[in-house]
């Protein structure tokens, strides 16, 4: 047992997929977050749906079933004390 | 995740200095914004605007230039969008709430200038926001001496219209507004090549009061307790509607105000119902800067309205529909616009009465009144609110802060002593 707590991170070519995959579980009720990608995930800016890992198997069925494109998933750890940090 | 890297570059934006933005801005988002319990799912559509804010929005104002459109930047509250969209142009806010622009400003402004004006002249000075580098035009007005001077600046880089706003309320003064509005109409007709008519000000007149009135309906909401949606979130809605399209703005507002509606109906929160309830005052908070509203709600409090730019002076007072010809629209405006209670207005006992309205509408506990550094007329002003609220009773603190981090330890420590101090 780690005691780490991850977050994935679902990755699309343009926010268009991103919205799709979006609607597409948000309508199967599965909880889901557009968060701005992380840079651990990718150097490319913009959108990615931020998810837990329990509901990971699920989305990606529904997001093939849909014909959804993406680029992959980002597992990442969650931080606990994020603090704060301005940009 | 699209790659917007051509776009900038055919913006003749600096990529390097910008990706130093892009890298942070997850995870200052995530801090603040994601690490919050309970969020509404309408916000989704708000972090889909942060996620992609230097792409989807600046690809659709180039697309609409690509047509033959303008696009006109703007600075403050009191510039009137409805002439803009009127003329068939979009207007848009632009780049000034990161500590990131700074130091471009300092290049070429005096280092005691507002953390605001020189984010915004460095933003456009580093290429590294892409709305200065879209807009045809930038509107500027003169609400203070800083400002005035930068217009100066930025003029050599991109055409500057200064509208002169007068700085009392007498009838004379409404009547110079009126007159400021008819050369902006000028101005904008012939960047665009079209003319603004009764019809089209009527119909932008109206979209931009829907605006107004999703953004009433939202804020309206908080004064429930316990508040269905935190503070810091309806900081970013706010943010969010200087730049967004307006008929798509109003219609997410909307259908996020049904969902917070339904919450109200059960009495869910995000925030417990005995946390203190705060009224922040003072100068704009441009997006990203999001540190008051995280140091306050982080440390217990909910942050239940706010009287600034970025909060009820953006949206209080709808324009009247009623008028039909082009000169009394124009009137309308005008009267509305300087409904607007700024400090650099003299004598500005208006927003003391809007203060202490708001106190009462909000059940208001406690005011943080905050200016940002070098901010000479709020920082002044201060001093005639603050005594106003000790009369009325309601405890209030003031800060002056900038956009750095470096006094966050220092601002939660006092925040949190006056939030004990409020303790019920």
């Amino acid at each position: 047992m780690t005691g780490k707590i991850y977050n994935y991170y679902i990755l699309f070519p343009n926010h268009n997929e991103g919205l799709r995959a979006h609607k597409a579980l948000k309508t199967a009720g599965i909880k889901c977050t557009i968060a701005p990608t992380p840079r651990e995930a990718s150097t490319s800016c913009g959108i990615s749906l931020l998810l837990a890992g329990d509901c990971l198997e699920q989305a990606q069925k529904i997001i093939l079933a849909r014909g959804i494109t993406t680029l992959g998933i980002a597992k990442i750890e969650k931080k606990t004390n994020p603090g704060f940090k301005s940009c | 995740m699209a790659d917007y890297r051509q776009m900038w570059t055919d913006l003749g934006m600096d990529l390097e200095k910008h990706d130093i933005l892009c890298q942070v801005l997850p995870d200052a988002f995530g801090s603040v914004y994601l690490s919050q319990e309970n969020r509404p799912e309408g916000m989704d559509y708000f972090n889909f605007v942060v996620a992609e804010i230097h792409g989807v929005r600046p690809s659709e104002l180039i697309a609409h230039q690509q047509k033959g459109g303008k696009v006109f930047g703007t600075f403050c509250v009191y510039v009137p969008d409805e002439v803009i969209f009127a003329a068939g142009a979009i207007a848009t806010g632009l780049c000034g709430g990161s500590q990131f622009w700074v130091p471009g400003g300092e290049k070429v402004l005096p280092a005691n200038t507002c953390p605001l004006i020189k984010a915004s002249v460095g933003a456009r000075l580093d290429g590294t926001c892409p709305f200065f580098k879209i807009a045809d035009m930038y509107i500027g007005e003169t609400t203070c001496d800083g400002k005035k001077k930068a217009w100066e600046i930025l003029n050599e880089h991109v055409p500057v219209h200064v509208m002169d706003l007068p700085q009392m309320k007498r009838a004379k003064d409404i009547k110079a507004w009126e007159d400021e509005i008819k050369i902006l109409i000028q101005r904008v007709e012939e960047q665009c090549g079209t003319k603004i008519t009764a019809a089209s000000l009527a119909e932008n007149i109206k979209l931009i009061n829907g605006k107004r009135q999703a953004l009433a309906r939202l804020y309206n909401t908080r004064k429930n307790s316990p508040v269905p949606i935190s503070g810091k979130d309806v900081l970013l809605i706010t943010q969010i509607a200087f730049y967004d399209d307006p008929a798509r703005f109003t219609e997410q507002v909307n259908a996020l105000c049904d969902e917070l509606d339904a919450r109200i109906a059960k009495s869910e929160g995000v925030i417990p119902a005995d946390a203190p309830r705060i009224l922040i005052t003072g100068t704009p908070m441009a997006i990203p800067n999001w540190k008051l509203h995280h140091v306050l709600e982080s440390s217990g409090a909910a942050v239940v309205v706010e009287e600034l730019c970025t909060g009820t002076r953006y949206f209080e007072n709808p324009v009247d529909e009623s008028k039909t010809t082009i000169d009394e629209q124009i009137k309308a405006l005008a009267e509305r616009y300087m409904k607007i209670n700024c400090a650099c207005f003299t004598p500005n006992t208006g927003r003391i009465d809007d203060i202490l309205r708001l106190v009462k509408e909000y059940k208001v506990d406690g005011v943080v009144d905050c200016n940002l550094q070098f901010c000479g007329t709020y920082s002044t002003e201060s001093y005639l609110v603050d005594r106003a609220l000790k009369e009325a009773g309601i405890p209030v603190l003031h800060i002056e802060t900038d956009y750095s981090d470096q006094d966050f330890e220092q601002l939660r420590t006092r925040v949190q002593a006056f939030l004990e101090m409020l303790e019920k």
